[in-house]
């Protein structure tokens, strides 16, 4: 009885973790935090998360979830609603597709894996920014904070890595 | 990340996701277009959901201030000696500017008295914390853990000690948002220095905004500061805001404040001083004119006593300094610049 209660509560742990992860990312992200005097901008640290999971185990972390990640940050951040959330959402159908791909990278070329999944987000948030202001937005923060997202993902990557092996389950690697 | 790549899910294909994903894109966009059609909607889930988590925002931040503390001195330690020398010059040059501003302070008060001059009103402020700050490269916000409750409301000027840092334009119950200068939808009318010529302070994401609607030929020389202008009768006139800086795009100007670094800030309740109207004005100039309202209502209670309005207004500002809100708000005054 007791083992049932255990294995219903670490599944249930292991289910919300991706959420929660991503959710306390954009909390922290919009945190009144300024390294470096500010010249260094927040990283979308949402978007860790929602790669690591949509490649590791997306049922952990399915659209609807995503969309309403990326809601959260389009609330947080003050932008426009709907912005991050499609960015996001971009960024899951291209992990998605290309699952195996990137699955099988590791090093150096996970991150360029990232780095893709970044420059998708980013661009399909840039032209709806665009659109939804009338006018061509600044490209140069928005370049700025994608280099500042790519750079710390390792890091992030172990956290969220260790994490996973912790509370959901072993890695392939394992 | 892990030197063999990554496990794969448990029997769940790319293919069972497609239907999910495609109606979560409809829905986004869906959300999109009604963000541009009906922003109040989304306008007061956004300050509902700030309103929600500001403990949680001010509880988080604590931490994470310590750290940036610990990296912004690990950082200075190199240049503690530079920075020591260059201070101890700007304090030379501040205190011979300090006995200038003295002077000619006095010499204006001279001055205003002879000519019978309005002193300007103090403006009454709210002090707050900002508890949430959003420097994305579309959007440039505060957020501040002060709302209605505290007086705030939109189009209200939010400072520091050194300037204005942006406009309120949106409030909960217990939070405000604030539009920083520099975001890209930012125009706040302003005049530059010396010879207060008219533009528009228009952000453009960057930490420098643009100077904009100049008249024309207008010359604005780099350097010139750049205060608002109160046109429009929503800001203060006379605020500092920073000064001009040559650039090859045209005029831009660094802001004496830096939102970044903002701990706490003060959001100004301005009004518009009304001036009274030009026959009632002329009227109360002549020989035999009515004196004017004594002033509040004075109520008398059934022993005779008196007990005014004010009085009463005081006590409820007494009761609100004694109390220490969540919002840490204090009733302030703030010259008017």
């Amino acid at each position: 009885m007791a083992g049932a209660v255990t294995m219903n509560a670490a599944r249930i742990l292991s289910s919300v973790l991706p959420a929660t992860f991503a959710i306390v990312a954009v909390v922290v992200a919009n945190l009144p935090i300024s390294l470096f005097g500010g010249l260094i901008p927040a990283p979308l640290l949402a978007l860790m998360p929602i790669y690591f999971w949509v490649l590791v185990r997306p049922d952990l972390m399915p659209p609807a979830a995503v969309l309403g990640i990326g809601l959260l940050e389009d609330l947080f951040s003050g932008g426009p609603p709907g912005l991050w959330a499609a960015g996001f959402l971009a960024a899951y159908a291209l992990t998605d597709r290309q699952r195996d791909s990137f699955a099988g990278l590791s090093g150096f070329g996970a991150i360029l894996g990232f780095a893709a999944v970044m420059g998708m987000a980013a661009g399909i948030a840039y032209i709806l920014a665009s659109l939804a202001y009338l006018r061509p937005t600044p490209l140069a923060p928005l370049l700025l904070e994608v280099a500042v997202t790519i750079a710390i993902y390792p890091l992030a990557a172990v956290v969220i890595g260790w994490a996973h092996r912790r509370f959901v389950g072993p890695m392939r690697s394992d | 990340m892990g030197g063999g790549g990554w496990r794969l899910a448990r029997g769940r294909g790319a293919r069972s996701a497609q239907l999910p994903l495609v109606v979560c894109a409809v829905l986004a966009a869906v959300i999109l277009l009604l963000g541009k059609a009906e922003a109040s909607i989304f306008d007061r889930a956004r300050a509902a959901l700030s309103d929600w988590a500001s403990p949680a925002l001010e509880y988080v931040r604590e931490p994470l201030s310590a750290i940036e503390r610990w990296v912004d001195g690990i950082g200075g330690i190199f240049s503690v000696y530079d920075e020591n020398v260059q201070l101890k010059r700007e304090n030379a040059e501040l205190r011979k500017w300090q006995n200038v501003a003295l002077s000619l302070e006095r010499r204006a008060e001279r001055y205003g008295l002879l000519i019978n001059a309005v002193p300007d009103g103090e403006i009454p402020s709210i002090v707050a914390r900002v508890i949430g700050h959003s420097s994305r490269p579309f959007i440039k916000t505060m957020i501040l853990n002060a709302g209605a409750e505290d007086g705030v409301k939109p189009g209200q000027a939010v400072v520091d000690d050194r300037g204005m840092i942006g406009r309120v334009y949106l409030t909960g119950e217990r939070t405000a948002w604030v539009i920083l200068l520099t975001d890209l939808n930012s125009r706040v009318p302003v005049s530059v220095e010396p010879k207060n010529t008219p533009a528009i302070l228009a952000g453009d994401n960057t930490p420098m905004p643009a100077l904009d609607s100049l008249p024309p030929n207008a010359t604005i020389t780099p350097g010139g500061r750049v205060l608002t202008s109160g046109d429009g009768g929503l800001l203060p006139p006379g605020l500092p805001i920073g000064v001009v800086v040559a650039d090859d795009s045209g005029p831009h100007v660094a802001l004496f404040a830096d939102s970044n670094v903002a701990d706490y800030v003060q959001v100004l309740d301005y009004v518009v001083p009304q001036s009274p109207p030009p026959e009632a004005a002329f009227e109360a100039t002549l020989p035999g004119a009515r004196l004017p309202n004594p002033g509040p209502e004075t109520d008398t209670d059934e022993t005779g006593q008196g007990e005014t309005g004010q009085g009463e207004a005081g006590q409820d500002e007494a009761d609100m300094g004694d109390g220490d809100t969540a919002a840490n708000v204090a009733r302030a005054t703030q010259g008017g610049g």
